[in-house]
């Protein structure tokens, strides 16, 4: 800090050195910087977004559905990086647009299960008692259930669409989401903040919503992190059993399922895809913890 | 970070030593004398091991469909006549011979003396009678009852109008003799006896374990082999049955069937050497260009084709131009070429070759123009206005290519568009049956030597015909040539009702089926057919073979 | 304890109840049900099957005995194969994924947890970066690509292993690697938070200050508790892979429990899927059972609830 200029209004001064307050925000932030691996991590998932949304955009792109029955599977060259696949259809295309999809899933089906089990969690948190036991009774029941089952049950009794697919993988991953929401509004539940809005009169739907949720975003945005690429997985598993995005579209889960299959002859079909998803995966992986460590108040490490 | 870079690093690496790898081991196999795929050493015992493909639905000959259910009948069940491994003509089995009458009405089989079920009961004529009678049955629910649709009364019976057994032209008038009466001449009705649905079945054994009979501690059975054990999903091992009245001539000690339903894990099986035969169907075709220059692969003709499958009831498939232009747009050349890769031959014809003396009618074919021409007659110029169809396929990497292409190509040629739609084999069946589709992948595959085969299923109202199509001039047409005596009249009037089914398109026939198999070189007496049936009673193992040849492990 | 168990297992009855009539009037409200579809089966032949199968009952009665015999562990023959009992096709595969589970369970403990200590120890240097790199990466590489990769780097390229089946000792390896793979990253990273909040605690300052060797302090003392959220997630884990992974089974052909209830689903073989739904849940919340009475064993400081 300059010694001419003057601290701001709300400093405190500590000895000699005036302090900015720090919010949990701007201490998180720092602490997430300094951890080079989430930093990394970041940049990378914003270029492979980028990629994804400008796809159609990219000049030098070939169409991924071009098909070429003459040329076949073909190994990476000049004129195919990546190579192409059995209907001769570029590779690196095919892997770009996959990603398009893949995180259009990813990102949808996490809002779906964001919004219920957030919804569902802070209710049950706030109003407590029967109603809340109650309702962590059902989150019990449903987890019990083997729910990759009931989401063939449910893909192979109703359509395939798209939209189908989207609810049917948010509603897996929900249920956690409400238990950790749940446990964040149940603590602060009791902080004085909340009593002051009651006693200004606020109403419960607006206490919960506009002061409580927004205060549980800590562990709701590590876990939204980490849900992502857990959703991705799950459609590239629904995928292998045929219940994925059907063609011509494909999300990187079927080409990776596609590919595995001819992996001893065409190790291609498998690996660009295989990597592109592996390495969004991992840098979701590792933003999340990075969140989380940067988040948790407790963990100190490093700095002593 | 450095590790997770370096762990897609080791996974890049592994895979391109894997790519290595293998083309060492191949290498390897062309030093010394013709190149096999995988491992050539014969199994220790004399136990054949093969890929029966999937689980079998029940191999109670009487409900048996498909190709794993009558593989595991055929080892354990013995009718009155069997194929001949190498050209299908009918042989004596349990039958040593049989009389026709001249009208060609009447049928009479005589059984071998001495014929023994494993329970030691005597196999009698009224064995056979009763089993037929069993399919014929409606509450039995055979799916190939209607095999038996030229007996005297057999329909009737099926239908539940006739409820008199006795009246049914199946007959036993003592332990030997079967006599079968058939109300008008079919010419390929010995062919059929060899069909696994009409294997004889132990009428005590089904009385007294309702339909656990097939289970092996219950199962009694008079063919070739006996069922062991059966592991759901996994497998059936068979031993060599003292009892049947040749097993002199059985050089098998016992069989395996594995039921896998990933080709890919079937193949591997069979390069590791655990699989003896990889049978015709189960090839990825994507592997088929690098397996062609293998001594242990073959490929040959197969009476079957490959088509799509039109919903005329539902519009605007119910218009003529239409399914028109959708069949002259598909460049069949390409997917049986290029995206098959030669695996299959294109084929615009729904009867394929092999029928000496059938003149096959004009084929479809790939006519982009015409086809632009006919989409417009139909009242959809350029593809405007077309509605969004939906190509139903079921669960296969192969199939869904197809589909993948041939939507391209209308896209291409029609500008329309289609979605395509993917279920598993149990939803797909029922889909087809009940006309829930609007375009559907099918495949017919002949049961039996005969053009007959082929058309018959697409007569008003077969269960077979699952496009909804009725055409009074087709059905007149196969009513005339079942009764026609005179072979060439009755191939030309066959002939006819093709070039109606052709021409009123409510199939488009893509390819030719072929089979592509992998058999062990040790293995003898196994032969590609055009029916894709394998009687494996008689093979044996050769432990000589391959003369000259290295198994791939063994050279380093 | 016993009051604990008692009023567990009354919470579970009812659990079950709910699953029970949940699924069943789930498949029965399902489209395309049984034989509905079926256009081509002779009226008198489907009369049959409808009775065999108890489906021209009213609804209420049908659920009532599916409930009475669900009790008893009947659930009927299978729809797709009815040679068979559900009871008899269950009980066949699940001795394999018990196997192939138990075994993967085992590799993915005994590998994932000196990993999460080494990290908790050396926490925030390299061998921690190290150790949590290589977890994520586990499950990063979906279980599809990784078995296919291993046959054919072991199998088709080294012939030391077998590509698929199940047949003796050497077939175990393959599958048993791919499935603990995911495990073995989630079970590190567990141990290590685990760990982490452990070595903070007062008790461990005590016995370092008391002069303690390090790695009786890490091994003794503070594992007990450390790998308390590697237990609790035991629990689903057990329950999720003992019941069968559909990948792996597929990529090797073994005969187990998920392959055939995946199968049961697409083949709409309701019989089954019933059976398995309710087979999954009991052995889920017998499990999740048996964990909260180890969770106490580690850490007398909890009680039962």
């Amino acid at each position: 800090m300059s010694a001419t200029a003057l601290p701001p209004a709300d400093a405190v001064t500590v000895g000699s050195v005036a302090h900015r307050p720090r919010s949990l925000w701007s201490d998180a932030m720092r602490r997430l910087r300094r951890n080079r691996a989430a930093v990394a991590a970041l940049i990378v998932l914003v270029v492979i977004s980028a990629l994804s949304v400008l796809a159609p955009f990219l000049p030098w792109l070939p169409d991924p559905t071009a098909q070429d029955l003459r040329l076949g599977v073909a190994p990476p060259s000049p004129a195919h990086w990546f190579g192409t696949d059995e209907l001769g259809r570029d590779l690196l295309a095919r892997v770009v647009y996959g990603g398009r999809i893949s995180l259009l899933i990813g990102l949808v089906a996490t809002f779906v299960s964001l919004v219920i089990g957030v919804s569902y969690g802070a209710i049950a948190g706030y109003r407590g008692g029967r109603i809340d036991e109650a309702m962590m009774r059902l989150v019990d029941l449903l987890y019990s259930l083997p729910y990759i089952f009931l989401v063939i049950l449910l893909l192979v009794f109703f359509s395939r669409s798209l939209i189908m697919l989207f609810v049917a993988l948010g509603l897996v991953q929900w249920l956690t989401m409400a238990r950790i929401v749940r446990g964040q509004v149940l603590s602060l539940k009791q902080q004085t903040f909340v009593e002051a809005a009651r006693a200004l009169g606020a109403s419960d739907r607006r206490i919960v919503f506009l002061h409580i949720v927004p205060n549980t975003l800590g562990p709701v945005i590590v876990y939204t992190t980490l849900t992502v690429p857990a959703i991705i997985l799950q459609e590239a598993f629904l995928s292998f059993l045929g219940l994925g995005v059907q063609p011509p579209d494909a999300s990187w889960g079927t080409l990776v399922a596609e590919g595995a299959r001819t992996i001893a002859l065409f190790p291609w079909l498998v690996a660009f895809p295989g990597l592109a998803l592996s390495l969004t995966l991992l840098c979701f992986n590792f933003l999340g913890d990075g969140l989380r460590d940067a988040l948790d108040p407790q963990d100190r490490g490093g700095v002593s | 970070m450095i590790s997770a870079a370096g762990r897609l690093a080791i996974v890049l690496l592994a895979v391109c030593a894997a790519g290595c790898a293998r083309s060492r081991s191949e290498d390897a196999q062309l030093a010394g004398g013709p190149a096999y795929f995988g491992d050539v050493t014969p199994p220790e015992h004399d136990v054949f091991t093969f890929n029966l493909g999937a689980e079998p639905e029940s191999f109670d000959p009487a409900l048996a469909t498909g190709q794993p259910d009558g593989r595991v009948c055929r080892l354990m069940f013995e009718g009155l006549t069997q194929p001949d491994p190498r050209t299908l003509e009918t042989r004596p089995a349990q039958a040593y011979r049989w009389d026709v009458s001249a009208d060609g009405l009447t049928y009479t089989f005589h059984l071998r003396p001495g014929l023994t079920w494993t329970d030691g009961h005597p196999v009698t004529a009224e064995d056979f009678r009763w089993s037929w009678i069993r399919v014929l049955r409606p509450e039995t629910g055979s799916r190939y009852a209607n095999l038996l649709g030229s007996v005297v009364n057999a329909t009737a019976f099926t239908n539940g109008e006739l409820t008199d057994e006795r009246q049914v032209g199946i007959a036993a008038p003592d332990d030997s003799t079967l006599v079968v009466r058939l109300a008008a001449p079919t010419a390929y009705f010995l062919d059929l006896t060899q069909f696994y649905t009409l294997l004889p079945v132990p009428r005590w054994t089904i009385e007294q374990h309702g339909n656990r009979w097939t289970q092996p501690a219950n199962v009694v059975s008079n063919g070739p082999f006996v069922l062991r054990t059966w592991r759901q999903n996994d497998r059936f091992e068979f031993t060599k049955n003292p009892r049947f009245w040749n097993a002199a001539a059985v050089r098998l000690a016992g069989v395996v069937g594995l039921s896998l339903d990933d080709q890919n894990a079937a193949t591997n099986l069979y390069k590791a050497g655990v699989i003896d035969w990889q049978p015709g169907g189960y090839l990825p075709s994507t592997f088929i260009p690098s397996l062609r220059r293998y001594a242990d692969f073959v490929h040959s003709g197969y009476q079957g084709v490959y088509f799509y499958g039109f919903n005329v009831t539902r519009k605007p498939l119910d218009n003529l131009w239409v399914r028109r232009a959708l069949s002259y747009a598909i460049d069949r050349d390409a997917i049986a070429t290029d995206l098959l890769k030669k695996s299959r031959d294109p084929w615009g014809n729904m009867t394929p070759t092999g029928f000496p003396g059938y003149q096959h009618p004009e084929p479809v074919r790939f006519d982009p123009e015409l086809a632009r021409q006919y989409l417009a007659r139909g009242g959809f110029p350029g593809g405007r206005g077309f509605p969004k169809l939906s190509i139903l396929i079921s669960t296969s990497e192969d199939l869904r290519r197809m589909a993948e292409a041939v939507q391209a190509m209308w896209k291409r040629e029609l500008g329309i568009d289609v979605t395509i739609t993917n279920q598993e084999w149990g939803s797909y069946m029922q889909a087809t049956k009940s006309l829930q589709f609007d375009i559907v992948s099918r495949s017919w595959i002949g049961d039996y030597l005969d053009p007959n085969t082929f058309l018959s299923c697409f007569v008003t109202g077969d269960g077979n015909n699952r496009t909804g199509w009725s055409n009074p001039g087709y059905d007149q047409r196969l009513r005339a040539a079942a009764a026609e005596l005179e072979p060439a009249r009755r191939l030309a009037t066959l002939s006819e009702a093709e070039a109606i089914l052709l021409d009123e398109s409510p199939v488009a026939p893509i390819y030719h089926m072929a089979t592509n198999e992998l058999i062990k070189p040790y293995v003898r007496g196994l032969y590609p057919t055009p029916l894709n049936v394998h009687p494996l009673t008689y093979l044996w193992i050769d432990r000589g073979a391959p003369a000259g040849a290295t198994a791939s492990h063994q050279v380093r | 304890m016993t009051r604990f168990l008692i009023r567990r297992l009354l919470t579970i009855v009812p659990t079950l109840w709910a699953i029970a009539t949940l699924t069943f009037f789930m498949l029965r409200w399902a489209p395309g049900g049984p034989f509905l579809a079926e256009r081509d089966i002779p009226e008198g032949v489907r009369a049959q099957l409808e009775h065999t199968y108890g489906l021209d009952r009213p609804l209420g009665e049908q659920y009532l005995t599916f409930l009475g015999r669900a009790v008893r562990f009947d659930f009927g023959p299978s729809y797709k194969y009815p040679a068979r009992q559900v009871r008899e096709i269950i009980a066949g595969a699940l001795p394999v994924s018990l196997e192939l589970g138990a075994l993967a369970l085992l590799v993915a403990l005994l590998i994932g947890v000196p990993i999460g200590v080494v990290a908790a120890v050396r926490h925030n240097r390299a061998e921690d970066h190290a150790a949590m790199g290589l977890a994520l990466a586990g499950v990063s590489i979906p279980n599809f690509v990784l078995g296919p990769l291993l046959v054919l780097v072991f199998s088709l390229g080294l012939f030391v292993l077998p590509p698929a089946l199940w047949r003796g000792p050497e077939s175990r390896i393959l599958p048993v690697l791919t499935l603990s793979t995911a495990y073995v990253a989630y079970i590190a990273r567990l141990t290590r938070a685990g760990m982490l909040e452990v070595l903070r605690q007062d008790f461990v300052r005590t016995a370092r200050a008391k002069g303690l060797p390090e790695h009786q302090v890490v091994m003794r003392h503070a594992m007990r508790l450390g790998i308390l959220p590697v237990v609790s997630y035991l629990g689903p884990a057990a329950a999720r892979i003992l019941m069968g992974s559909v990948v792996v089974e597929s990529v090797f052909q073994i005969p187990g429990l998920g392959r055939y209830l995946v199968n049961a689903a697409f083949n709409r073989d309701y019989t089954l899927v019933m059976g398995g739904v309710l087979f999954y849940a009991a052995f889920l919340l017998i499990l999740n059972l048996m964990v909260d009475v180890a969770y106490t064993w580690l850490d007398p400081r909890v009680e039962l609830a």
